[in-house]
């Protein structure tokens, strides 16, 4: 399986200090990978970093060939990657309509396909297209957040614990809608607080501690795993 | 006696100074160390100048006044009055970001000169007050001069090494980490509100003290004689120039905006009629340049701060704003 | 009852409008940008005299020469970012907000240069007010309800149908998510500054109109134009409009209670209640 994304030894921190120190993570295309750890292992950071919204020293990062390590948010956007924050993922002043379309910025001309494609993905969002965002409940703001990176038929998706927060029907709901996305051919990567239920459904994991790869492969593997159940996992 | 008149006009200057230095030690406590934005500095220079003038000046008719009290008192008093206006204020204002205080500020300076301006009974309006008392003000002019420079440089002095043991203790050591990183210092739990409030206060105390000092040199006082954006600006730019969080720094800012300012009063002042007052305007116009220019290639002035690490960053907008400060970065 | 609405209600809507014209510009800057804007009453200034520039200069109308100097105005606003605030952008906001303060300076001593310090006016002469059923307005204040009211509505429009109007609605929302959204922050910079400065000088251009032009005469408003912005919400247009309306004419209602010496005192007084007891405004804004 060739990857998608590939993150290469990478170094990276805020001002003075480091957090990611020897990260590596490949992302294929049609799968779902998750980070799990514990807290602080630098599971957003490794998210964030993508994005260069921290300072990278060392390593790479690469879409299929290109590399686009330091790239701004821009261009790393136009090559094809979206991402969707864990807070603040939605224009809570704007309607569902209007967080759709800001997803759909960079594009040129018509994009009702994408517009109908996201709908039909959240079909609870077509009646509440004129709500603000902001009034939604938590599940439907995660699904307006999805939506919105959506809009661009991005190849990679970049979730930061899409879950967090959300009651079990919804965080049901939300990996349903990760897999139907997956299965339409775009590559996904997310970070999860809930590691079980993360790794069950993932496709592959990487089990991340101290800013380092611990472990990493095939979801249900690493959950039958039974050190890394008693280490991250909380048994 | 030759040589003391040749010595009035930089004696003058350096009386300037002083009082600037004053207020420049009180805006750098302000925004130095608290991080606060007070652009209403002619506001509490001014009700320390009136306060100073009603207390010591002698009876007049139609006005408050006639309380003929000495000097030190005036200058007590100024600060006392300066500091209680500055409570209320900060109570107000200090649990936003500076930016409401500043507008808030500029509103008091406003009010300040207005009630100058229009409250016959307390300042005498438009007429203002008059027959200030100076200390040793019956000696020559030259010699009282001379005599003024020391009781204001000691006054300075004072400040100066008082405000300085302040910065170098433990709590100047605190108002720093407050600055740069309130959130962190809450949690330590340091009462930040309390703490930049005594800040302002203090500060503004300062800077009613400087007011009182330049009353009893012009001896007369009326509310056009204070250009409420000229003196803010003034210090403003000293603090900046100098190195905001030193106070070696903003006397050293006070001595080079003074000296030019008040030096290139002179050339303009050869300047056929019809240009000198244009000139006055340019003048000024080539201040707010100066501040841009420092704050482009200079931000941390010409003595920075010593305890420094690293520049520092806006923390009390929370974490979305570092993150649009890093991306503003790459764009950028 | 009409002399209530002629002497005060009238009147407040007029200083009102003005103040919210200047107001929209401030509160989009401080949304956006994330600063107070203290240049923004000299820059009514500015724009006010410029119009008079080119009233004198092409010898048109002041009416003609209004949209030219809102043009020009915003073109200005975005020649002062670029030189004066574009390199402070990752410093701490409040370094841009004294940096405003010293362009606040540099704009006025500007103008008094090249203008000096005398009051001017648009036109000579007194114009008499046209009664209608009672009411009395000046041509004057109806064309300053009028186009404040036109500039407001296309002001709507741009934001909430234009692609690029509703980035700026995004920036001012949730920054790091419009940058995510591939928006560029250099355009909406510009963006906001074409608007703020033209709609800041449309103020001035009014307050010349309705009272007379001097070096002072931003200044002057800009304390009532930040209570409006404050009291409307930070970020919210609809809020400096009604914020802009109830100073304009609370201010002209205070006569009644306090001197007159103390008018502009009132924007004051609005200006710490609010920060007291809703600091988010009327319409739930921003707080910084």
């Amino acid at each position: 399986m060739t990857a998608l994304l590939t993150m290469k030894n990478l170094r990276a921190g805020y001002g003075d200090a480091d957090i990611l120190f020897d990260l590596s993570i490949e992302v294929a295309k049609g799968e779902i990978v998750a980070i799990v750890g514990p807290n602080g292992a630098g599971k957003s950071t490794a998210m964030k970093s993508i994005f260069g919204l921290l300072d990278i020293r060392a390593g790479s990062i690469a879409i299929g060939e290109t590399d686009i390590t330091g790239w701004v948010p821009n261009r790393i956007v136009k090559a094809g990657i979206c991402y969707v924050p864990q807070v603040k993922n939605i224009f809570s002043e704007m309607t569902v309509h209007e967080n759709f379309e800001m997803g759909a910025f960079l594009r040129k001309g018509d994009y009702s396909a994408a517009l109908d494609r996201v709908y039909d993905l959240f079909p609870d969002l077509r009646t509440k297209r004129k709500t603000t965002a902001g009034s939604l409940s938590g599940g439907q703001r995660q699904m307006v957040a999805m939506g919105r990176a959506l809009m661009l038929d991005p190849q990679v998706l970049l979730l930061d614990e899409p879950t967090a927060g959300l009651s079990p029907k919804y965080m049901e709901q939300i990996f349903q809608i990760s897999r139907d996305v997956r299965d339409s051919g775009v590559a996904i990567l997310l970070v999860e607080q809930h590691a079980k239920q993360a790794l069950a459904f993932a496709d592959r994991g990487y089990v991340l501690a101290a800013g380092r790869n611990r472990h990493e492969g095939p979801g249900p593997a690493l959950l039958a795993d039974r050190h890394i159940a008693e280490m991250f996992l909380g048994g | 006696m030759e040589w003391i008149t040749v010595l009035n006009y930089p004696v003058y200057l350096a009386i300037f100074i002083c009082i600037y230095g004053c207020l420049a030690i009180g805006l750098n406590i302000q925004w130095g160390y608290a991080g606060l934005f007070n652009a209403g500095v002619a506001g509490f220079f001014a009700i320390g100048a009136y306060t100073s003038a009603i207390l010591t000046s002698p009876w007049a008719e139609g006005r408050l006044g006639g309380f003929d009290l000495p000097f030190p008192v005036g200058l007590v008093g100024a600060m006392l009055l300066a500091g209680l206006l500055a409570w209320p204020i900060g109570k107000i204002c200090l649990r936003f970001r500076s930016d409401y205080l500043a507008i808030v500020t500029i509103g008091v300076a406003e009010g300040i000169r207005l009630v100058a301006r229009s409250e016959e009974w307390l300042t005498n309006s438009a007429r203002g007050i008059s027959a200030i008392p100076r200390p040793f003000g019956d000696l020559p002019y030259a010699k009282a001069q001379l005599v003024y420079l020391g009781i204001t440089a000691l006054i300075l002095l004072v400040a100066y090494v008082l405000v300085q043991r302040q910065a170098v203790s433990p709590w100047g050591r605190m108002m720093r980490a407050i600055r740069d990183n309130e959130s962190a210092a809450q949690a330590m739990g340091k009462d930040v509100p309390y703490r930049r409030l005594e800040a302002f206060i203090l500060g503004s105390a300062l800077m009613g003290l400087a007011g009182a000092l330049y009353v009893h040199l012009a001896r007369t006082i009326t509310p056009d004689a204070i250009d409420p954006m000229l003196i803010t600006f003034l210090v403003w730019i000293m603090v900046i120039l100098g190195g905001s969080g030193n106070n070696r720094g903003v006397l050293l800012g006070a001595i080079i905006v003074w000296v030019i300012w008040s030096t290139s009063e002179i050339v303009t002042d050869q300047l056929p009629s019809e240009y000198a007052l244009k000139a006055k305007y340019g003048r000024m116009f080539l201040i707010g340049l100066l501040l841009q220019l420092v704050l482009r290639f200079r931000p941390e002035g010409i003595l920075p701060e010593k305890l420094r690490k690293e520049p520092r960053e806006e923390r009390r907008v929370g974490e979305q704003d570092s993150v649009t400060q890093a991306t503003g970065n790459i764009i950028n | 009852m009409l002399s209530f609405v002629n002497f005060f209600l009238l009147p407040g809507i007029v200083q009102g409008s003005i103040y919210a014209l200047g107001a929209i510009g401030i509160t989009l800057v401080f949304a956006i940008m994330r600063y107070g804007h203290f240049a923004h009453g000299d820059l009514a200034t500015f724009g006010a005299f410029i119009a008079l520039a080119f009233t004198t200069m092409l010898g048109v109308s002041p009416y003609i020469a209004l949209p030219l100097a809102v043009l020009a105005t915003g073109v200005f606003a975005i020649g002062i970012d670029r030189l004066f605030y574009a390199h402070l952008r990752t410093m701490p906001k409040i370094i841009t907000t004294i940096a405003s303060f010293g362009v606040a300076l540099m704009l006025r001593s500007f103008v008094q240069v090249v203008w000096g310090v005398n009051t001017t006016s648009y036109a000579r002469g007194i114009t008499r007010p046209e009664n209608w059923f009672g009411i009395r307005v000046k041509s004057h204040e109806l064309v300053t309800l009028l186009v404040a009211i036109a500039l407001v509505v296309a002001l709507h429009l741009f934001l909430t149908r234009n692609k690029w109007g509703k980035a700026m609605r995004a920036m001012s929302d949730n920054p790091d998510l419009a940058l995510l959204s591939g928006v560029d922050n250099n355009k909406v910079i510009a963006l906001t500054w074409i608007v703020a400065g033209g709609l800041c000088a449309a103020s001035g251009f009014f307050l010349g109109l309705n009272t007379e032009l001097k070096s002072l005469m931003g200044w002057n408003i800009l304390l009532p134009t930040f209570a409006a912005a404050i009291l409307g919400g930070v970020g919210r247009i609809e809020g400096a409009i009604v914020g802009g309306l109830i100073v304009g004419i609370a201010e002209e209602l205070s006569v009644l209670v306090i001197p007159g010496e103390y008018k502009v005192m009132s924007a004051f007084g609005i200006l710490l209640l609010v920060l007291l007891f809703r600091p988010t405004g009327l319409f739930r804004g921003k707080v910084l």
